[in-house]
């Protein structure tokens, strides 16, 4: 208790001093408030958090530079390769490093260039869609009078299985990687879109909104600024879930005999040259299933990861 | 509620009758010669098609044919197919095949509705524990790897492992119709258990849960009694959808068991120019899309009674 008192009272005798005058100082007039937070900087600390995805997107990157280095060191080469019956189904060795197919092509290098083929149309597309679909999404959202066609457009491509539109364009036009990835992207903005659309109504008549319209902002800047900034994380979502569902698309397309033309490997033209005979020759159909599996599962991790941490209230 | 209804159903049949006009119009751009087979490319010379198509009325103007297209709409005749099986009226052409496509795809909705949402109510009783990691690695799986991929495994685990039927045959419709039940419903057991999970963790956090287990109610029927049924509300409302969407069949299970269902028809129509089987199938499926959505919103109301649908103002 004592001790308490003796620093009380010192502190009474200093008083005096506390209350002196501030000299003025034009460094400490012109300080701010200042935080180094920048939002793509927090955007990449969130998501190097996680070290799941981070180990994800290395094995990704891995593998697409692998798929190079596999279509060069391979002791075939696509272009050459030639078909010879008396070589069908050599298991993998060393001379086929995975094996040939059923009629006695190389399969190590049909299955890397299938899964580069596959990978090039879903990044193509993916971007595609992004740009069309939040283009579309923002008037569809912003524009009050564009909201009725975009709801009847909407429902006329929703209603209708893509697979029509898709068979209607590969017999009118034609198949080829161009076409493909043309088709994919037109039928593919809807959800992005709509995704896009909902956000922008949510947000268009904000009280912030308000102001920046009241203040004379054009609206493309309200929407870039403004808006935009807020649908990031949903954006990015759709942009790497759409990349799984690109590979699956093409994969069913190719399938069915409605996708790439059937000198362009894909994943799907894989999967239906050896959907005959994979039940006795499991090698045929285990290699790429396990490298686009990859592909697509990593994607599909990588985006719920990145879009988590882009997500300005998961930030400091 | 009734105006309500009215209104929205003259709606849908605007946008089913511009969905089949612009399919209309997008196959009599397709170039005749897939009116014929192969064969009869070779045989007939140009007079002979000539006669054939002016028989069958495809050389008219586009606008004649559209108005005789929709007369005939107007008596519901469809007409008949031509390719697929030659002279029989659409309807029968359809009518056998749908049998079989539902037939599969109730069986595997019931499965995975069942399956489904008990999964996701484990995980939910297991949040963050081993099962419910399972269950989620489960669902990233089939979500992004593409159906085409895991049908296959499915298919080599169904055949070599279990010894059963690899293709569908209908003299043998039991054994041969559980690989392609199982391929359906494991897409949507997925979907069932993320959804129950969600929407389940969302409603546990809400307030009156915390109130039942303050008044010590078990956590058994908290679950049930609360949680699950306000959960369910959401999920419901694509039951319809999902129901109605099984007579479409699945055109990649179909085509990948070889089952002799609806999923085939639209495309093998639209390739061999059957045209009058595609604008039945469009209508069909146009109609039970928006149909589903419709139902879905009513069985909603119904299951809580707090949702009104005229306040919505019909703008979904």
């Amino acid at each position: 208790m004592e001790d308490q008192n003796k620093v009380l009272d010192q502190k009474l005798e200093n008083e005096d001093e506390l209350f002196t005058f501030v000299e003025y100082s034009p460094e400490a007039a012109e300080m701010i408030g200042y935080s180094d937070y920048s939002y793509w900087k927090s955007v990449f600390q969130n998501f190097l958090k996680k070290k799941s995805a981070v180990v994800l997107s290395i094995i990704f990157f891995g593998l697409v530079i692998f798929s190079f280095i596999a279509l060069a060191i391979g002791k075939y080469n696509y272009a050459e390769l030639v078909t010879d019956s008396s070589k069908a189904f050599i298991s993998p060795n060393s001379e086929y490093w995975f094996g040939t197919d059923n009629i006695g092509r190389d399969y190590w290098c049909q299955v890397w260039y299938a899964s580069q083929t596959s990978i090039k149309l879903a990044l193509i597309v993916a971007i595609g869609e992004c740009a069309l679909g939040i283009t579309i999404g923002c008037l569809w959202g912003y524009v009050r009078k564009l909201d009725r066609f975009f709801t009847e457009l909407y429902n006329i491509i929703h209603n209708v299985p893509t697979i029509l539109y898709m068979t209607l364009i590969a017999l009118l036009i034609g198949q080829s990687f161009t076409i493909m990835a043309v088709s994919l992207i037109c039928f593919g903005w809807l959800v992005m879109a709509r995704n896009v659309r909902n956000l922008v109504l949510m947000y268009r008549d904000r009280e912030f909104n308000l102001a920046s319209r009241t203040l004379g902002t054009p609206i493309h800047r309200i929407l870039i600024k403004n808006i935009l900034p807020q649908l990031i994380s949903v954006i990015i979502l759709r942009l790497a879930l759409s990349i799984p569902g690109t590979i699956g698309m093409e994969s069913t397309l190719s399938y069915l005999g409605l996708g790439l033309d059937i000198n362009t490997p894909s994943l799907g033209i894989l999967l239906r040259n050896a959907r005959s005979y994979f039940l006795d020759y499991p090698y045929l159909l285990v290699f790429p299933a396990v490298i686009v599996s990859l592909i697509t599962v990593t994607f599909y991790l990588i985006g719920n990861a990145f879009s988590d941490a882009s997500d300005p209230r998961n930030h400091v | 509620m009734i105006k309500y209804t009215i209104k929205r159903l003259l709606q849908s049949i605007v946008t089913v009758l511009i969905i089949v006009t612009i399919v209309f119009l997008l196959l009599r751009m397709l170039p005749t010669d897939y009116y014929f087979t192969e064969e009869q490319l070779m045989k007939f010379t140009e007079e002979q098609k000539n006669e054939q198509l002016l028989a069958a009325g495809l050389l008219d103007p586009i606008p004649v044919q559209l108005f005789r297209f929709y007369g005939d709409l107007l008596h519901f005749d469809l007409g008949e197919s031509r390719r697929i099986q030659n002279g029989v009226p659409v309807e029968e052409v359809i009518g056998g095949k749908f049998a079989i496509s539902m037939r599969l795809g109730l069986t595997s909705l019931a499965i995975s509705l069942v399956i489904g949402v008990a999964v996701g109510i484990l995980q939910t009783r297991h949040k963050d524990r081993l099962f419910d990691h399972i269950g989620t690695a489960y669902t990233i799986f089939v979500n992004a790897v593409p159906g085409l991929v895991s049908y296959s495994l499915v298919l080599i685990f169904g055949s070599r492992v279990l010894g059963l039927p690899s293709m569908y045959s209908s003299r043998n419709p039991g054994p041969s119709s559980i690989l392609p039940i199982v391929c359906l419903a494991m897409t949507s057991i997925a979907y069932y258990a993320l959804w129950t999970r969600r929407y389940m963790i969302d409603e546990l956090n809400k307030d009156y849960i915390k109130l039942a287990r303050v008044k010590g109610m078990s956590t058994k029927t908290i679950m049930v009694r609360h949680v699950l049924r306000n959960a369910f509300v959401p999920i419901a409302q694509y039951l319809p959808a999902s129901m109605l969407l099984t007579i479409g069949g699945s055109l990649l299970v179909e085509r990948f068991f070889s089952v002799p269902g609806m999923g085939p028809l639209l495309t093998d129509s639209i390739s061999r120019y059957d045209t009058n089987i595609v604008q039945a199938l469009v209508i069909l499926y146009a109609s039970l899309g928006i149909l589903g959505v419709f139902l879905g919103d009513v069985l909603m109301m119904i299951i809580d009674p707090r949702i009104t649908l005229a306040s919505k103002g019909g703008s979904r």
